[in-house]
């Protein structure tokens, strides 16, 4: 298969710019990887999942939905270009895969397709995660990946416009990517097993009230964990009004609040500490599968480096089945 | 896109993270640093919604003139002249020291030089000042008395190093919240032990081995009490005593006064408590202190911060990682804005105003004849004089003293009292409500400068936005202040240039440029530019030569309960909101959960008033009245009443005593006599914890 250098690669990205907002995974002024646009800061496609979640592209923290003045109302509307992203690892892959469908069924969120439709997703994984971490290559769930050798990447099209896209590409040599399939196959899955041995002793109901009220005990209700999380959907509606425009802002909300589920009643089916903290692991490990089919924490781990309290989705389901397994 | 790293406009902690904006350039996220050294890819819910507030609607974009008993837009010539030349006239006419200037720990290290460098050079008065008088005064006094320099004496990387913590008057967790997690996890996972006196039940309580909830203004006799048993128990360290301190005799003779029994009668907890609390402290290997408002914020405050120096100095505690008295600044700037003499005692890196070489020195370098060489007015004192008519003009840079400061209606006397009053600031607040003219500044996303956090680490703030509006940076509009009241010497073409002066002209900060703090930040002290900066004060020496023992004797709160006021009214900050609300209050989740005025109180309390959780209350002091929403809760004890102070709708400091400690200026915001009662037509509020 054909292979690139992340030289190779970049001036491959720089060549389709004008057909594409692309967004890749780039070094900021103190080191800090985040998604940008190319020449903001150096690509760095190494280093494994960005701190931020990837799906921000689609679904941000902060965007106006909606601008009024008197006798005019404006609708969000598409960006001109298609959105090429760069730099999700296979977790996040199956991430925007569950987003695709939550904001899709039953209500087609046009803010959020606006964006999502007709974008490029370009996975990275192979021997190019932190600390020198093996990443697990995707399910085929993205346009095109890169497959990291150790020096270069094997570029593999999944879809048509990834192969349409791989065509485009200069051709740095040839490449197997049998033996990184092997490596990847054989990777652990501890983190998916303990994920999901925690939420069937949840759904067994052997984790009892006292378990969370020690979580809630520690949480500071930074929202963290929400804000970084690629299947946290939640967001909150409001009007700004300034003079006679308004714009309607939708913006990330986090169930660790208690204003999150308060009711204009003021009762809150969330009013303590310790059922907050349960919401988070209970949604995503048991409401969901009951809901979707399936648990909607894929393992990227982004809210154990995000938590200054140690709750990490991970720290959290490793003391459950400790516990209570 | 563009993404601008830059530090955190709320508590002391500085936390660095990204202002993104989009290609509009409106701010529209907040990503953490995951290299700072502090931040760690990690915030507080504070800093990650530091971002929406910038645009809010509210925003002051242009300059006011009132007029007519209303604000009139005007432009910037016009109303940066009517600033100046009323200022001077009042100076001619009142002279130099009837007008002053107010800083603020809110804007950056180049801002308060200057405004410091504004009242001096241009306006030739002392009297300027921020609000680290009503936080912190007590503290800089106090730990510049005992240690020879009146800041925090470690990192905050130490808190995880600690073996033992001792936080008393710090409600960590809330108002520090990246030292607060690491003070637990060091608990929780590593197994320090943790000391807690605060008679809240404060999440860090919750850890806490040992959990003292002594009586608001008890600090001096339960530290006594505490040292009085580890010199009976001989746990002190005779070495560190012996070669480092001075002034031990003393501290032993007063301590002996305090045996345990006697500090739990006054404090109103159990001498095993305090003997428990007094081994856990002495027998760990690092030890470190942890304070805040609890301790700083009384009559007897600088006595309160004197004592837990005595205790951190008696068991040689000082000096190394893992220990150290660790005062929490409040404010992301309020270390920096004391750094750079906005104080009216001291010039930029605490070199006093009476001392003729020291002014000499700024003499020369600033190009005037002869700076004013008597200490000035501070924020208390300065809003006294103007009640008394004493002081005719104000200008003030980012505070709120009509919610911040002690006793709102003598405040609003005071303003209105007041010949003139100018008002920077980036909303309109309370206190521009009494202002002739208002000037709307840039935020701290539309500028660059540095902030100086708790840790004594000077860290840039960088311009992500272009101002809004016609709003200008602070430092712009006081060089243009200084240039219209006829002072030559304030022309700078960035805040970098500021910098530069400052580094030579503070010995402490001489090693700071911003070339050298572009990643990371600088620890002062930084006495030149191949210094590494300083993490832990007081290695093998103090500042001062030997550290001071100043030990101190218990004296009550400036005005207990009574049968008319039967309850102790305590003021302090929620998570959720900063001071008075200008910022938090305007941005979205924060106000969303809490937005208004509550006040705790203790159920057995509650049920003998008749008061129900969420029951609107009245709150009555000797001062005012205000109505709050009862929160029924044993976070506090029996007795005691505590309110934020964040709301104009329940103005906590409307309640509030300004009664002073003598040496410092501080207000007692942690004591005052209060009863409670249910408000007339009261309506129910729900709540959550």
């Amino acid at each position: 298969m054909k292979a690139v250098t992340s030289d190779q690669f970049e001036t491959f990205l720089a060549s389709v710019t004008s057909a594409f907002d692309v967004r890749v995974p780039i070094a900021l002024e103190d080191g800090t990887r985040s998604l940008g646009r190319l020449g903001e800061g150096p690509l760095v496609l190494a280093g494994g999942a960005l701190p931020g979640k990837p799906t921000a592209v689609f679904f941000p923290q902060f965007e106006t939905t909606l601008t009024y003045r008197p006798g005019c109302v404006q609708m969000q509307q598409a960006p001109e270009r298609p959105l090429l992203v760069v730099g999700l690892t296979s977790e996040d892959a199956n991430c925007l895969e569950f987003m695709d469908r939550f904001f899709n069924e039953p209500f087609h969120d046009d803010v959020y397709f606006h964006k999502r439709a007709g974008a490029v997703i370009v996975v990275v994984s192979g021997r190019c995660g932190p600390n020198g971490r093996f990443l697990k290559i995707s399910r085929g769930n993205c346009d095109l990946e890169l497959v990291s050798d150790g020096a270069r990447f094997v570029v593999v099209p999944h879809t048509e416009t990834g192969r349409h896209l791989c065509d485009r590409i200069d051709n740095g040599g040839e490449a197997s990517l049998d033996p990184l399939q092997r490596e990847s196959d054989a990777l652990g899955t501890e983190f998916a097993d303990t994920v999901n041995r925690a939420s069937e002793l949840m759904r067994q109901d052997k984790v009892p009230e006292a378990f969370w009220q020690e979580l809630g005990d520690r949480c500071i209700a930074c929202t963290g964990c929400n804000l970084v999380c690629p299947t946290c959907t939640c967001f909150d509606v409001y009007d700004w009004k300034c003079g006679k425009l308004v714009e309607r802002q939708r913006l990330w909300d986090s169930c660790q609040l208690s204003g999150f589920a308060r009711e204009a009643s003021g009762f809150n089916p969330l009013s303590t500490e310790g059922s907050r903290a349960r919401r988070r692991i209970h949604h995503k490990l048991v409401a969901d599968p009951q809901r979707w089919g399936s648990i909607t924490c894929f393992h990227c781990g982004r809210c154990d480096d995000v938590c200054p309290a140690g709750l990490g989705i991970r720290a959290v389901c490793q003391k459950i089945v400790e516990r209570y397994g | 896109m563009n993404r601008t790293l830059t530090t955190c406009p709320y508590c002391g902690t500085g936390c660095q993270f990204y202002l993104v904006a989009d290609d509009a350039g409106r701010l529209v996220s907040v990503e953490p640093s995951t290299e700072h050294a502090v931040s760690r890819g990690q915030l507080c819910v504070k800093g990650w919604n530091a971002f929406e507030f910038v645009h809010h609607p509210d925003r002051l974009t242009q300059p006011l003139i009132r007029g007519n008993g209303r604000f009139e837009p005007a432009a910037w010539d016009e109303a940066l002249d009517l600033v100046a030349t009323r200022l001077v006239d009042l100076q001619k006419r009142h002279g130099p020291d009837s007008v002053a200037f107010f800083s603020s720990a809110k804007t950056t290290n180049e801002e308060n030089y200057l405004m410091m460098k504004l009242a001096r050079a241009a306006f030739h008065t002392n009297n300027v000042d921020h609000c680290a008088r009503l936080c912190h005064s007590s503290m800089v006094a106090g730990l510049a008395a005992a240690f020879g320099s009146g800041a925090m004496t470690n990192s905050i990387s130490c808190m995880e190093e600690a073996d033992c913590i001792f936080v008393t008057g710090s409600n960590t967790t809330e108002q520090h919240p990246l030292i607060g997690t690491r003070i637990m996890r060091n608990v929780l996972e590593r197994g320090a032990k943790l000391i807690v006196s605060d008679n809240r039940k404060i999440r860090l309580a919750r850890f806490a081995d040992v959990h003292l909830r002594p009586r608001n203004g008890t600090d001096v006799p339960l530290l006594n009490s505490m040292m009085n048993v580890i010199l009976r128990e001989r746990l002190e360290d005779k070495q560190f005593v012996a070669s480092r301190t001075e002034n031990y005799q003393k501290l032993r003779d007063v301590v002996a006064e305090y045996p345990p029994e006697k500090g739990a009668e006054i404090c109103g907890v159990t001498a095993d408590e305090i003997v428990r609390a007094a081994r856990t402290f002495a027998e760990a290997d690092r030890a470190m202190i942890v304070y805040s408002m609890g301790i700083t914020q009384h009559t007897h405050g600088v006595d309160n911060v004197r004592s837990c120096a005595n205790l951190a100095m008696l068991t040689g505690n000082l000096g190394r990682p893992g220990t150290g008295v660790n005062p929490l600044r409040g404010q992301n700037n309020v270390q920096g804005a004391c750094d750079m003499g906005a104080l009216p005692n001291v010039y930029s890196g605490y070199q006093k105003v009476t001392e003729a070489p020291i002014r000499a020195k700024f003499e020369e370098a600033w190009g005037v004849e002869s700076l004013p060489a008597e200490v000035g007015l501070g924020v208390t004192t300065a809003i006294d004089a103007a009640a008394e008519g004493k002081l005719k003009g104000l200008l003030v840079m980012g505070e709120n003293p009509m919610l911040s400061d002690p006793d709102q209606n003598h405040v609003r006397r005071a303003l209105e009292n007041l010949e003139f009053l100018a008002v920077i600031d980036i909303f309109p607040t309370q206190t521009s409500q009494f202002a002739h003219v208002v000037l709307p500044a840039a935020s701290y996303a539309e500028k660059d400068g540095t902030f100086t956090s708790t840790e004594r680490r000077v860290q840039r703030v960088r311009k992500a936005i272009d101002p809004l509006g016609g709003s200008r940076p602070d430092w712009e509009i006081l060089c243009e202040m200084g240039r219209r009241a006829g002072y030559a010497g304030m022309h700078y073409d960035s805040p970098s240039d500021v910098m530069d002066e400052i580094g030579r002209l503070t010995p402490i900060y001489a090693g700071i440029a911003y070339d050298r703090i572009r990643r990371v930040g600088l620890q002062w002290p930084c006495p030149d530019r191949r210094h590494a900066g300083t993490p832990v004060l007081h290695v093998g020496a103090f500042k001062r030569g030997r550290g001071l023992f100043s030990p101190a004797r218990y004296k009550p709160p400036a005005e207990l309960p009574d049968a008319q006021y039967p309850f102790v009214l305590s003021t302090g900050r929620c998570y959720w909101h900063f001071h008075t609300g200008t910022m938090t209050r305007r941005s979205r989740l924060l106000d969303r959960e809490v937005h208004d005025g509550y006040v705790e109180i203790n159920p057995d309390d509650a049920r003998a008033l008749g008061i129900r959780d969420g029951q609107r209350v009245t709150v009555t002091t000797r001062r005012a009245e205000v109505t709050a929403v009862a929160r029924v809760t044993d976070v506090v004890i029996q007795g005691v009443l505590f309110m934020p102070f964040h709301f104009e709708e329940g103005p906590a400091n409307a309640l509030t005593n300004n009664a002073l400690d003598p040496e410092c200026k501080i207000p007692e915001y942690k004591v005052c006599a209060a009863r409670v009662g249910s408000a007339q037509g009261a309506a129910y509020e729900s709540r959550d914890v």
